[in-house]
C-alpha cells in the first residue's frame, strides 16, 4: 500500500498522570455521550464530552486497532486531536480481578441502596460502569485486537 | 582547665555528631523524594495546560457560555480558599510563606471559609478561628487525581448552590531547586482570557451535546486538573524546601563540630600545659 502520510492526523492521549498516547494514526474512534465516532485527518474542528468506554486507534499500515479503555472525557478536535480522560489503561495493564471485585462491589451497593441520593447513584453506577468497561475490553484487547 | 569541663564538650561534640548524622540523613531521603516528585510533576505539568487552553478557546468560540461560571457574573460575598500546605514540619519557611500570603489575602474578609490540605495550614487557621470547611490530611506527595476530584466536588456544588462567589487556591509554587514562592490562582469564577492569539479562530467548532453541556463539564474539571497540579507542585517543593533546610542544617552543624573540637583540643593541650608545668616546677623545687 502507498504511504499517504497526507491522511495521518497526530493524536495525543493525556491523562493527569502522563502522556499515555501520542502518534500520528488514520483513524481514531472514541465514544461520545451520542455512540461511536471516528475521527481522521481533515475532521471538523469540534469538542466532543467522551463516555466511559473504550478507545480504538488505527495506526498507519496496521490491520488492528490499538485498543484502550478511557473513563470519560473529552476529545479536541483540530489540526491535531487532543483526548484528555481521567484515566486510560491498555488491555494488557488492565487488573481484571480489580475490576472485577470493583464490579461486583459496585453491583452490590446498588442492590442494597436502591432509594440512595442521586449523586451518589450516579457516582456509583459509574464506577460500574467504568468496571464493566474494562473487563470487556480486557477480554477482546487480549485476543489481539479487533480486525478492521 | 578542670576536666569536667572537657568531659561536657566531649559529651556536645558527640551529640552534635548524632544529630547531624540525622540531618544529613533527612537530607538524602528528602533529596530522593524530591526527585521522585519532581519527574510526576513535570510529566503532569507538561500536559496541565492543554486543558486551560481548551477552555480558554471554547470560551472565545462561543457565544451562549453559562455566565455563572464567569468573571463577573454575580456579586462576590462569599471567598473561599484553598491552601495547600504540608503535613510535616523541618521543612525550614515553607509552611509559613504559605500561611502569610494566606493571611494577607483574607484580611478584611470576614466572610471566608477555608479549604485546607495537609495539617499544618489547618492547625494554624484552625487556632485563629477560622471556618474550616474541609480538611485533608493526606501527605500531599500520596494525593491522586481522585483526590483531588473529591476535593473540588463539594466547592463545585457550593458554588453551584450560590454559598461561594469565588474560589482562590493558594499554594506554592515551584521555581527551581532553590526557590519556590507562595501564589495564589483564581479558580472560580473564571476570569476571561482575552489573549488575542487565542481570540482569532474564524473556524467554526462543533460541540457535542451543546457548548453549555461541555462548558459545564470543562470547568470542574479544570478545578480538578488545577487542584491536582498544585498539589503536586506544592509537594515537589516541600521536598525541594526540606532538602535546603535540612542541608542548611547539616552544615552548621559541621561548622559547630570544627568549632568544638577546635576548643576541645586547646583545652585539653591546655591541660596537659598546666600538668608539665606543675611537675616542672615541683621538681625545681625539691632540687
Amino acid at each position: 500500500m502507498a504511504k499517504m502520510a497526507q491522511n495521518l492526523v497526530s493524536v495525543e492521549v493525556i491523562t493527569p498522570e502522563k502522556l499515555f498516547y501520542k502518534g500520528d494514526v488514520e483513524l481514531v474512534i472514541c465514544r461520545t455521550l451520542t455512540g461511536d465516532e471516528g475521527f481522521m485527518a481533515g475532521h471538523q474542528w469540534a469538542t466532543k464530552l467522551l463516555d466511559i468506554g473504550e478507545l480504538r486507534i488505527k495506526e498507519e499500515d496496521k490491520d488492528e486497532y490499538l485498543m484502550a479503555a478511557i473513563a470519560g472525557g473529552f476529545v479536541d478536535v483540530k489540526d491535531s486531536i487532543v483526548i484528555y480522560t481521567d484515566a486510560a489503561e491498555w488491555p494488557e495493564d488492565i487488573d481484571a480481578n480489580r475490576a472485577q471485585i470493583a464490579k461486583e462491589r459496585a453491583e452490590k451497593w446498588l442492590a442494597d441502596n436502591p432509594e440512595e441520593e442521586e449523586v451518589e447513584m450516579r457516582k456509583r453506577e459509574a464506577a460500574l460502569r467504568r468496571a464493566v468497561s474494562r473487563l470487556t475490553i480486557r477480554e477482546s484487547g487480549m485476543k489481539g485486537g479487533k480486525t478492521i | 582547665m578542670a576536666s569536667g569541663d572537657l568531659q561536657a564538650v566531649k559529651r556536645r561534640i558527640r551529640s552534635v555528631t548524632s544529630m547531624e548524622h540525622i540531618t544529613n540523613a533527612m537530607k538524602l531521603v528528602s533529596a530522593a523524594k524530591l526527585r521522585r516528585a519532581k519527574t510526576s510533576f513535570e510529566k503532569s505539568n507538561q500536559y496541565l495546560h492543554f486543558i486551560t487552553d481548551s477552555i480558554a478557546e471554547i470560551f472565545n468560540n462561543a457565544g451562549e457560555v453559562p455566565e455563572k461560571y464567569l468573571e463577573g457574573g454575580r456579586e462576590i460575598h462569599n471567598t473561599c480558599y484553598i491552601v495547600v500546605s504540608s503535613s510535616r514540619g523541618l521543612c525550614g519557611s515553607f509552611n509559613s510563606n504559605i500561611i502569610k500570603l494566606a493571611e494577607t489575602e483574607m484580611q478584611g474578609d470576614e466572610n471566608s471559609v477555608l479549604l485546607t490540605i495537609g495539617t499544618r495550614g489547618r492547625d494554624y487557621f484552625a487556632k485563629r478561628g477560622c471556618t474550616i470547611l474541609k480538611d485533608f490530611t493526606t501527605p500531599p506527595e500520596n494525593m491522586t487525581f481522585l483526590d483531588s476530584q473529591e476535593m473540588s466536588t463539594p466547592i463545585i456544588e457550593m458554588f453551584d448552590k450560590g454559598e461561594i462567589d469565588k474560589v482562590v487556591l493558594i499554594y506554592t509554587s515551584y521555581l527551581s531547586q532553590i526557590e519556590q514562592a507562595a501564589v495564589k490562582v483564581q479558580l472560580l469564577p473564571f476570569e476571561a482570557n482575552l489573549d488575542p492569539e487565542v481570540m482569532k479562530q474564524n473556524k467554526e467548532v462543533e460541540y457535542e451535546p451543546s457548548v453549555g453541556d461541555v462548558f459545564n463539564y470543562l470547568v470542574p474539571k479544570y478545578m480538578e486538573t488545577m487542584l491536582y497540579g498544585a498539589i503536586i507542585e506544592s509537594a515537589t517543593c516541600e521536598h525541594a524546601a526540606r532538602r535546603m533546610a535540612m542541608e542548611n542544617a547539616t552544615d552548621n552543624a559541621r561548622e559547630m563540630l570544627g568549632d568544638l573540637s577546635l576548643y576541645y583540643n586547646r583545652a585539653r593541650q591546655a591541660a596537659i600545659t598546666n600538668e608539665l608545668i606543675e611537675v616542672v616546677s615541683g621538681s625545681e623545687a625539691l632540687s
